[in-house]
């Protein structure tokens, strides 16, 4: 069969169908990846990623079954974020957000 | 002789007997002290005597214990002194002496003796008692030391044959054992009594042998030419002809129990030894060819087997030690590196087992031998290895081939060395290094390898087999220095098995999960644990989430495009691989429901924000076509443009790429997959292989198809050079946070470290190689982000921050 007699063939066809959609969508396996909502992807204060855990809890090798969960992260109210780990160790010493001064309360933290 | 001594005790009579017996028994005691006290001599004695007469040891023991029978005791003794003297006749000296040299000489000469031995035994005995012994010893030594005197003649003549040389001092030797045997049986009071207190003097025995040796061994032509003699026939022996063992045996004994075996004989021996397998060793190993070794092996197993056949023939086992291990050195520890040179690859490439036992049991042999060889097998197994890993041109079976090799040597080592620990290190340690030789492409084959084996549809082993195997992959698997690199590969595969659904065996998967984990630590197996979670974490959050819709108000508006089932998979950024974001362009009813999804999901997880990934999402499509119902799985991009067929038909390549803002090299694999490929519900004009820009595309209401299900597969991108160099980057960027933790946690431990020292500690704890360079630059890094300072006196050391 050449091609052109298939187009023709295919077109026809295709007309006589048209009021019925040809395709439908049934099913949908999405994916999708998660992260903190942060500003910025490095925890000021040990400079790891916020997604990893944070450098002192990574020399300690804490493992537990969920990994990371112990490692979460804090927002502040200047909307800063840190790991929790590390913001707690911090506000013993100076209790202000280490990027903007401003006093450090906690706005939310990672769930 | 001790037929004699028993004859002799019974004639004597009444109490004079039992004093005599008494007598007798008590000498023989004293004879026992002696013998404890003196023990070389009597040990000699007693050998040469039990050498010739095995019999007469037992026979001495039953006459004294014959003399203890408790009927003797019971009789009263009374002993009285001899009234008178008696006399002995005036010429009793002459006359018994002469008596006694007719007999020896009658002996000598293999006559007929004119007296009884009792008679014989009785004179001995008499002359003794009567301090004739000393007279009597001196007269039958000048006998016998004539008699030996006159033997030698025969032994000086010019020209003889060796062999029949051998054969008369063979007789000799013979005729003179026998002919001692008989006069020390005579004169066997003699040596009891004189012999035994007069510790100067030799048995009657050793006094033969003494001038046996003296007179005829000694002769310098005559043990030259003995000697001489028998190293030709051993020579020729070991040629390969027959020779007479026996007349060798008798000879060596001779020699041995003159006591001139070691310095007459064994020198010589040793060196013509020495010398004949020098030059056989050098000659065989000047012209032994690869092939050759085997034989040569054999033929040095040959040897030893022969030689200790002559050991235990002929050759006195004292000469054993030397022997052998003449014949060791000069055909095996001359030529170790030698043989393995030439022979070690052709049987470990075979691998000819039986040979590669018998060499190693040869070589275990020598001296430094296993040494040798171990360093050999090391050298073997690293140059075969490095060809297995170098080139990229095998790198499609470079695994396969790796564990068959691995699998072939633990066979060697196993049945050939014995399972021998240095050389199952060796092999280890030689495997580490060739495998490293390449960087990280061995490791990334292998993590494909596994992938391969773990991907579903590979139905070539039963669960145990793919255990089995597994198990065999971690093997090579801890050779490998950049385990890191490994576990990006992995972590790829893992995560397009997880996610496609294409993972053969949740079991498989697992149990090599913890094999890896018990390999390096929960460190290294913790995001690839998350990827697992991640998958159980998504299934509950989809079930949740049917929950969350179904009594939903916005069931109405989620289900208007026809009862769309969602399910995602939510994945931990960080666990997974980094899969770069694409922006398409998604019909009004996907938007839809993803958004629905997003705020469920962040209503439950504050904190959070959702990446969509559409190169990872898969759709069922219901389609119809003129034949029937089909139901078509696809990957998002394929749905993408097959809805759009929908609402247009006949679209340009430009068109659809507009509407589903796809990046073009992917539209393009998506076109052709579903215009080109096996199941092609598009047509494609002009028609071809390839996909154009100015190439149009239309509904193929045509498609035909025995299956309901069909699915379509995605044209897969050939892993490029760049994705590969990014997969690698990304390992590079992962071992700075390494060596960062690994730092910090040293320093942790030890507050104030030198320089060198924490390099020492760091390489001992990184199981990647690094180097001093990029240590340096971390420590840089962490000094100035404040976990550890350089101390203010000395510049070298650093100091740990809290």
């Amino acid at each position: 069969m050449s091609g052109e007699d298939f187009d023709a063939l295919d077109r026809g066809d295709n007309d006589g169908q048209k009021s019925d959609k040809m395709f439908t969508l049934k099913k949908w396996n999405a994916v999708a990846m998660w992260s903190w909502d942060v500003e910025c992807d490095t925890c000021a204060i040990c400079r790891v990623q916020v997604m990893d855990a944070c450098l002192r809890c990574q020399g300690e090798s804490k493992k537990d079954s969920y990994g990371k969960q112990d490692c979460v992260v804090v927002w502040g109210e200047c909307n800063h974020s840190f790991h929790f780990c590390c913001m707690s160790l911090w506000v013993k010493q100076n209790n202000r957000c280490p990027l903007c001064q401003q006093e450090w309360s906690i706005q939310r933290m990672g769930k | 002789m001790s037929g004699l001594a028993k004859t002799a005790v019974l004639a004597e009579e009444g109490g004079n007997n039992q004093n005599r017996k008494r007598s007798l028994h008590i000498t023989e005691q004293c004879n026992n002290k002696r013998t404890k006290s003196d023990d070389m001599s009597a040990n000699e004695k007693k050998s040469n005597f039990s050498l010739l007469n095995p019999h007469s040891n037992g026979s001495v023991k039953m006459t004294s214990s014959s003399m203890n029978k408790p009927g003797a005791a019971t009789k009263k003794l009374v002993i009285k002194n001899f009234k008178s003297k008696p006399n002995l006749p005036e010429n009793y000296q002459e006359t018994t002496w002469s008596k006694l040299r007719e007999a020896v000489i009658a002996i000598q000469t293999s006559k007929a003796i004119a007296y009884s031995l009792e008679e014989l035994y009785q004179a001995v005995e008499n002359m003794c008692s009567h301090k004739m012994a000393s007279q009597l010893y001196v007269n039958l030594t000048n006998l016998v030391e004539a008699h030996v005197k006159a033997n030698i003649e025969q032994f000086l003549s010019e020209s003889m044959d060796r062999q029949v040389f051998l054969k008369r001092m063979d007789d000799c030797w013979r005729a003179h054992c026998h002919q001692m045997i008989m006069i020390r049986s005579i004169f066997l009071y003699l040596d009891r009594t004189y012999v035994l207190q007069n510790p100067s003097i030799h048995s009657i025995w050793d006094m033969g042998l003494d001038l046996f040796r003296h007179h005829i061994a000694m002769n310098t032509l005559v043990q030259t030419r003995t000697v001489d003699g028998l190293l030709l026939l051993i020579e020729r022996e070991r040629e390969g002809d027959a020779v007479d063992r026996s007349l060798l045996k008798s000879l060596l004994r001779m020699l041995s129990d003159l006591q001139i075996y070691e310095e007459a004989f064994e020198h010589k021996f040793l060196l013509a030894t020495e010398r004949l397998y020098a030059a056989e060793g050098q000659r065989l190993m000047s012209e032994l060819t690869e092939l050759a070794v085997p034989q040569y092996l054999a033929h040095v197993e040959k040897r030893l087997r022969e030689e200790n056949e002559r050991l235990l023939h002929y050759l006195d086992p004292s000469t054993k030690w030397q022997l052998i291990h003449t014949i060791e050195r000069q055909l095996l520890s001359e030529h170790l590196s030698g043989i393995l040179d030439k022979g070690l690859k052709a049987l470990m490439d075979g691998p000819r087992l039986a040979d590669l036992t018998t060499l190693y049991g040869l070589f275990g042999r020598v001296k430094d031998g296993l040494v040798e060889l171990c360093k050999h097998f090391n050298a073997y197994i690293k140059k075969k290895g490095r060809t297995i890993v170098i080139e990229p041109e095998r790198d499609k079976t470079m695994v396969a081939e790796l564990l068959d090799f691995k699998e072939q040597l633990d066979h060697v080592v196993t049945t050939c060395f014995q399972r021998n620990d240095k050389f199952l290190y060796s092999m280890r340690e030689a495997f580490e290094y060739f495998i490293n030789q390449r960087q990280n492409k061995p490791a990334e084959l292998i993590a494909k390898f596994v992938d391969v084996k773990l991907r579903a549809g590979n139905k070539e082993a039963t669960e145990e087999e793919l255990e089995r195997l597994l198990d065999k992959i971690m093997v090579l698997f801890r050779f490998i220095h950049g385990k890191d690199v490994f576990e990006a590969f992995y972590k790829k595969d893992l995560a397009k098995r997880l996610l496609v659904g294409k993972s053969a065996s949740v079991d498989a998967e697992k149990s090599m999960l913890s094999k890896l984990k018990q390999e390096c630590g929960g460190g290294f197996t913790l995001k690839l644990e998350g990827m697992f979670k991640d998958m159980e974490l998504s299934k509950d959050i989809n079930i949740t989430y049917k929950q969350y819709i179904t009594p939903s108000q916005h069931l109405s508006a989620v289900a208007e495009g026809g009862g769309l089932e969602l399910s995602v998979y939510i994945l931990t950024m960080g666990f997974w691989p980094t899969y770069p974001p694409v922006e398409v362009r998604l019909p009004v009813e996907l938007t839809r429901h993803q958004e629905h999804f997003t705020k469920f999901y962040l209503a439950k997880h504050s904190g959070r924000k959702l990446q969509w990934q559409a190169t990872l999402g898969h759709c069922v499509l219901r389609a119809h076509f003129t034949q029937g119902k089909k139901e078509l799985q696809v990957s998002l991009f394929q749905a993408l443009v097959l809805l759009l067929f929908n609402d247009g038909d006949n679209l340009s390549f430009e068109d659809i790429k507009t509407s589903t803002n796809i990046e073009e090299g992917e539209l393009r694999r998506t076109l052709q997959s579903l215009a080109c490929g096996k199941a092609r519900v598009l047509s494609k004009a002009p028609r071809g292989r390839e996909v154009h820009d100015d190439d149009h595309f239309a509904f193929n209401g045509d498609f035909t198809n025995k299956l309901f299900r069909i699915k379509i597969n995605q044209i897969q991108m050939k892993e490029t050079s760049e994705e590969q160099k990014a997969t690698e980057e990304r390992v590079f960027q992962d071992r700075q946070y390494q060596i960062d933790a690994a730092i910090v946690r040293v320093m942790k431990m030890r507050k104030a470290l030198s320089h060198n020292i924490l390099i020492t500690e760091l390489y001992n704890q990184l199981k990647f190689p690094v180097k001093p360079a990029d240590l340096k630059k971390r420590i840089e890094s962490l000094i100035d982000r404040d976990y550890m300072e350089r101390d203010k006196d000395n510049p070298n050391q650093y100091n740990y921050v809290a």
